[in-house]
């Protein structure tokens, strides 16, 4: 610090205050910077526990979380208990998905269906997934139907509201010259209005497969005796803070794991957008 | 050869309905179009000299008077009808190959024959090896000859040109306006071309037809008696131009 002041004396504001932490970061790069704060937080967790802040009862050591991560791997709970959770996101999410998909697509291509359907839709997806949970129980208990419900509506809201919208904001060009040459419907949608609404559809599918994942914790958090979220719940119950850590831990990397997956898929189907030159 | 070409239009009549009253963008237009003729519509904005193209591509009805094509009404698009518009308008996520291929779409040819033809309309406009690009790797020229292409591989008998080189660049623009020279001489096909630009309307057309607006009308019909190829240093060329611009000038002095 003061070198460097010595040497800039006339710098009346220091816009560089730690140059050395600066060229660390933009060494380690992005993908570094982006660890920095996740480490800060275990640095003040493990003083919080070292120091008795919070009793270890309510907050464990990270070493004891990391300890019972490896256990459950290692008896394949967690994994199972993971593959129902995925399993229920990836039918809830093809059944809503399909639904929006159709949904979307019905209303941004025919007004009058878009005038029959959006305001009761809109209407609906008002009432939040946790507020659709309750009526849902009645009607078809607290069994796997009641996640793939519960999952595919989270994932439908989203994926008709962005294929709909990405459909009624193709340019008038695109459609103008579909007409010129008299294109019939499946191929209008096969070669201009799906690939046109493509970049909107995918913000639809990342927003509402993100939307699925938290709809599935909280549904399994409510009604289960299976998934990551009834490991949270079994935690809690049982005084175990460290396994409802872990839960939340692996609820957040499969989200983020999720998510970024699809963006690469999504980067491939826009290979068009890349320039040569 | 094509054999047939001939456009008809008479009293030719459109309005848009606004909020309150309407919008006369056209009134009274006739004219006749020779088959294989060279027509260049000119005229300031506003004049309705797009709107008369995309009655006579069928994206537009008009609200009164005919347009005749060899004596049959034109209704809707049809393949007959080729277009080129200012903005290229090719579909981005489709290889230059595919974006003319879909202009086929309802042709009656089989699959080897449309690529074909295709290469063919590629090739006539220079871009054979560019099949396989993206439109994002082409330059606007680029884009443009392949809008050229595609507005052509139908082998309409009229093609429809919509200020397709107001958005180039002015030595692109030379170029393409020779190019479109040589491919209507070759093809023969009956061409329109409407333009702001009073150079390229001499330079190409058999005929200029000079509009003014409020409602569009045309104003009066320049015949260009020069041979073509023409060349573009060509003194009466120059003497029609200024004569033709003076419509303009004078117009303005008035307003």
């Amino acid at each position: 610090m003061s070198t460097i002041q010595a040497s800039h004396p006339f710098q009346a504001f220091p816009t560089r205050p730690w140059p050395g932490l600066a060229r660390a970061l933009r060494r380690v790069g992005a993908g570094g910077a982006a660890l920095l704060l996740p480490a800060l937080l275990l640095v003040v967790w493990q003083i919080a526990v070292e120091r008795h802040w919070v009793s270890a009862q309510i907050l464990p050591p990270p070493s004891r979380v990391l300890e019972t991560f490896g256990e459950l791997w290692a008896s394949g709970d967690l994994w199972f208990q993971l593959s129902i959770s995925l399993q229920r996101v990836l039918i809830g999410s093809l059944i809503g998905g399909a639904l929006g998909l159709l949904l979307g697509l019905a209303m941004g291509l025919s007004r009058q269906v878009e005038a029959y359907l959006l305001p009761l839709f809109q209407a609906l997806s008002q009432v939040p997934v946790l507020g659709w949970i309750p009526l849902l129980m009645m009607l078809v208990g607290i069994d796997e139907a009641l996640k793939y419900l519960v999952i595919a509506k989270a994932v439908l809201v989203p994926l008709t509201l962005n294929t709909f919208s990405g459909i009624r904001s193709i340019p008038p060009s695109y459609l103008e010259v579909a007409r010129v040459y008299r294109l019939g419907l499946l191929l209008r949608l096969r070669r201009v209005i799906l690939p046109a609404a493509l970049p909107s559809i995918f913000t639809g599918v990342r927003f509402a497969l993100t939307k699925g994942w938290i709809a599935l914790v909280t549904v399994e958090l409510l009604a289960s005796s299976e998934g990551i979220g009834y490991l949270m719940v079994d935690g809690r119950q049982m005084f175990q803070l460290d396994l409802v850590i872990v839960a939340m831990l692996v609820i957040g990397l499969v989200g983020l794991v999720l998510d970024q997956g699809l963006a690469l898929v999504e980067t491939r189907l826009q290979r068009w957008q890349r320039q040569a030159f | 050869m094509r054999g047939t070409g001939f456009l008809s239009l008479h009293g030719v009549d459109k309005r848009f309905p606004l909020k309150e009253g309407e919008l006369h963008v056209l009134g009274d237009i006739s004219l006749d179009i020779r088959q294989g003729e060279f027509v260049s519509i000119v005229g300031g904005s506003g004049c309705g000299k797009s709107t008369l193209l995309r009655l006579l591509v069928g994206l537009e009805e008009a609200s009164g008077g005919s347009l005749r094509l060899d004596g049959v009404p034109i209704r809707g698009t049809d393949p007959a009808r080729g277009i080129v518009f200012q903005d290229h308008r090719l579909y981005p996520w489709l290889t230059v190959e595919d974006n003319v291929l879909l202009a086929l779409a309802n042709s009656p040819l089989d699959k080897a024959e449309r690529l074909a033809r295709v290469h063919a309309h590629l090739e006539l406009v220079g871009l054979k090896h560019f099949a396989r690009a993206w439109p994002a790797q082409l330059s606007g020229g680029m884009s443009q000859r392949v809008a050229i292409a595609r507005g052509l591989v139908n082998r309409p008998k009229v093609l429809l040109l919509d200020e397709p080189f107001g958005a180039l660049d002015a030595l692109t623009r030379a170029q393409l306006q020779d190019e479109l020279a040589r491919i209507w001489q070759t093809e023969g096909i009956t061409t329109v071309l409407v333009t702001h630009d009073v150079d390229e309307a001499v330079l190409l057309g058999d005929r200029v037809v000079v509009m003014e607006p409020r409602p569009g009308r045309i104003r009066r019909i320049v015949p260009v008696d020069l041979p073509h190829p023409r060349h573009r240093e060509h003194p009466r060329l120059a003497e029609l131009r200024s004569d033709i611009l003076q419509d303009f000038t004078r117009r303005q002095a008035i307003a």
